[in-house]
């Protein structure tokens, strides 16, 4: 049996109001989270390329918090999803209004129902409105698990902030039936915010296309501008539309954290105990980036934290293992991925390291045929969403159980030593091997 | 080929791709140093030929092309609409002809400034984290400077450059002389009253099943007469109603503007259309008539945003055309736009 109950002020009320619209424009649903001391709204979109988690401050946000989840001790959470529609037809716009209009209301204090002993599981909602009326809403749920994107700022190197009162008047000149925002770090101490639709058709077609619109702002109208120069980072245009809107209600500065194009990016603002998360799939034109010591390893999950390998890295990946979706993997399979990613560079760059476990597990690597892969691969994109899931690699611990075994030893040899395995055999090697 | 042009009057610009806009999706441009036209003709309904001078909306204009210093452009209004809408607070804007992955676009550069202060002109709502006190700082050391913040803006519109031999059998439609010239009341109030009408032999057709009479039935009866007279009325199974101006302005003919200078005028059909009727209206001679389709009227009246004069040339029962003169500083009727709307036979 849980215990949530909380109030809120009409101000408060108006700002969830607010953000149920924000979320409303990346899900239908709304997952909620509560614990002890905060509360989160969550929004994964359909595509599962936009996560968005609001998280209100039990003391700083509500006039009263309450939260006792039924289990879990202090950790323990209540966690639910409702119809985004269904919590935005309760809060309505105009909770808040000065001069005691229609709509206005003095407080809204809400409860959670669920106990045993009742057929009926509600989350209630009492407005408490002028002249002693009180609207109460009983909405259910469905008890779902709450899960949450992982985003890890220490290696979002690229970072800029900016007030969204300024951003909200470029996302206007924007045209509306544009699809993507390329986010361009210029050269010129400017950055370029352009609006536009993939190609679609050519000939007559062509005049049907969108308007294409760059908007320059110089960095230093920028309150933090630290990105990599001539960096693109793509994303969805309506997206970064929702999030402007909604941090500009706020009348706060929006921040963005990203790494590198195809890495996910981050969108962060607050104020007065709401804080508001946005972790977007990014794309990007990676290619364009200044070379670095090994340009192919921007791709490589381990590589993407610097870009030259380190073995303080190497543990930093590893402790990032866990996040991966994926059941627990053998190291050296995620080693196997990692040298798929990158095969030419790191072959450079530790040739002779390498060259001992390439005699080791001569005969365990079987598609070894990624260089001339990826000699022809166009892009990488796909391979690295799928990090962790290659068929390859379970092919290869399905076919050859005993590989775990000397993966243990592959493990330490790859975190000290700071080496990959290299491509050990030729397509034409193994064809006897199916 | 080259074209590149700064806009000097973005606000006429934008109501005029706005009003034509609403007549048709395309329009086809014709560039050259000495005037710009612009020209709309649909599958059906109103046709649009525009004749502006450079200085009715840029300042410095550069057209250059093997085909006498002329381009032909066929341009998306809506999305040329839209680019100069976002330029209205501009502080400058310029338009030019350039390439993009090899297809031609109209590309509209845009400058605007904004007072760096204006997003931060209530410190309070910098609350919150301890970081925002750099954000702050920064924004504080800008006003300390005077900084603003300018933005470069640029919408590329996707066009398509029209060879001289395209658009070389295109020519604005030849009209009989008409019968009756006037001068419109304000374009609002009549635009009020006809889309009125529209609306309630709309309203009335609903209830009738025929879906092949709601063409007819939103037909508008539009007359005049060389006595100041304007008439506008609709009829129908149900109703018939009509409104009527009086003391409008039936504008004297220029000798030098017609055929055969004084002798033509006297053989106008204008001039014999003056013996006929009276100034109150009331008598049911005189008037040249047309028939038009009232949506189409509506989509034409649409160019009263412009706030030009209109006069109005009857050819009984054959077409309407409308000629809007734009308002400008010198006086001189240089920029004209000429709606040819054909009447519906009887």
């Amino acid at each position: 049996m849980v215990i949530l109950n909380f109030t809120l002020t009409p101000v408060a009320a108006s700002k969830v109001h607010d953000l149920l619209v924000c979320l409303g424009k990346f899900s239908d649903t709304v997952a909620i989270e509560a614990r002890r001391e905060k509360f989160t709204f969550t929004a994964l979109n359909s595509s599962k390329s936009a996560y968005a988690a609001i998280t209100l401050d039990g003391n700083q946000f509500f006039t009263h918090y309450e939260c006792v989840p039924s289990h879990g001790g202090p950790d323990g959470r209540f966690t639910c999803s409702m119809y985004t529609k269904a919590l935005l037809s309760v809060f309505k716009g105009r909770l808040y209004d000065p001069l005691g209009r229609d709509g206005a209301i003095d407080r809204c204090d809400v409860s959670v129902q669920e106990r045993e002993n009742e057929t009926q599981c509600r989350f209630i909602v009492k407005m408490v409105c002028n002249q002693g009326v009180i609207k109460t809403y009983k909405l259910t749920y469905e008890a779902v698990d709450v899960m949450h994107a992982l985003f890890d700022r220490s290696v979002a190197k690229n970072r800029w902030s900016m007030h969204s009162g300024a951003i909200r008047e470029y996302i206007e000149y924007f045209g509306t039936k544009t699809e993507m925002l390329d986010i361009f770090a210029g050269e010129d101490g400017r950055c370029v915010f352009k609006s536009y639709t993939e190609k679609i058709s050519n000939g007559k077609e062509i005049l049907k296309h969108p308007l294409v619109t760059a908007v320059a702002v110089n960095t230093s109208d920028f309150e933090e501008f630290v990105v990599q120069t001539g960096m693109h980072i793509i994303i969805n245009v309506k997206d970064f539309k929702a999030i402007v809107v909604h941090a500009d209600t706020l009348k706060t500065s929006l921040k963005a954290f990203h790494s590198q194009p195809t890495r996910p990016l981050q969108f962060s603002y607050g104020s007065e105990g709401l804080i508001c998360e946005f972790t977007l799939m990014t794309a990007g034109d990676y290619s364009a980036a200044p070379p670095t010591p090994a340009p192919q390893a921007m791709n490589s999950r381990q590589a993407s934290r610097t870009p030259s390998t380190t073995t303080a890295d190497r543990k930093d990946s590893r402790s990032f293992r866990p996040n991966m979706p994926p059941p627990v993997q053998p190291a050296s399979r995620r080693d196997g991925s990692g040298r798929l990613r990158n095969p030419g560079s790191r072959q450079a760059s530790s040739a002779g390291q390498a060259q001992p476990s390439r005699k080791e597990s001569d005969s365990l690597f079987v598609p070894e045929d990624e260089d001339e892969d990826d000699a022809w691969a166009p892009v990488d994109h796909d391979r690295e969403e799928t990090l962790g899931w290659d068929a390859s690699a379970s092919h290869d611990a399905a076919a050859f159980p005993t590989f775990t075994d000397s993966g243990s030893g592959s493990r330490t040899n790859t975190a000290d030593s700071n080496e990959v395995f290299e491509p050990t055999q030729r397509v034409s090697q193994i064809k006897g091997l199916w | 080929m080259r074209f590149k042009a700064s806009i000097q009057n973005i606000s006429t610009f934008t109501k005029l791709t706005a009003s034509l806009n609403s007549l048709g999706p395309l329009a086809w441009v014709k560039l050259s140093e000495e005037q710009v036209c612009f020209t709309i003709i649909p599958e059906q309904g109103t046709q649009v030929w525009a004749v502006l001078s450079i200085d009715a909306i840029f300042a410095t204009i550069s057209v250059q092309s093997a085909a006498n210093n002329v381009i032909n452009l066929e341009v998306p209004l809506t999305s040329l609409n839209r680019a100069l809408k976002s330029a209205l607070n501009a502080t400058s804007a310029h338009i030019r002809l350039t390439k993009n992955d090899k297809l031609p676009i109209l590309a509209l550069t845009i400058v605007t400034t904004t007072a760096s202060n204006t997003y931060s002109a209530f410190p309070a709502a910098h609350t919150g984290p301890a970081s925002h006190e750099d954000g702050f700082d920064a924004s504080f050391d800008n006003d300390i400077g005077g900084g603003n913040r300018e933005t470069i803006v640029t919408h590329e519109i996707p066009v398509r450059v029209l060879a001289p031999d395209t658009v070389a059998h295109l020519h604005e439609p030849a009209c009989r002389e008409p019968d009756v010239h006037i001068l419109l009341p304000p374009l609002m109030q009549l635009k009020s009253i006809s889309d009125r009408f529209t609306k309630l032999a709309l309203a009335d057709t609903k209830s009738s099943t025929a879906a092949t009479a709601t063409t007819s039935r939103t037909r508008l009866e539009v007359a005049a007469n060389m006595h100041g007279c304007l008439k506008i009325s609709i009829r129908s199974d149900a109703m018939s109603i009509s409104s009527i101006w009086t003391d409008l302005n039936n504008p004297e003919l220029d000798p030098g503007h017609v055929a055969g200078g004084e002798h033509g005028i006297a053989e106008h059909p204008s001039t014999r259309m003056k013996q006929l009727g009276t100034a109150d209206g009331r008598s049911d001679q005189g008037w040249a008539v047309v028939s038009i389709d009232g949506r189409d009227w509506g989509k034409v009246m649409s160019v009263g945003r412009l706030g030009g004069r209109v006069i109005a040339c009857f050819c009984h029962e054959h077409a309407l055309i409308l000629y809007v003169y734009l308002p400008n500083d010198n006086g001189d009727d240089e920029s004209v736009l000429t709606y040819f709307i054909s009447s519906y036979s009887a």
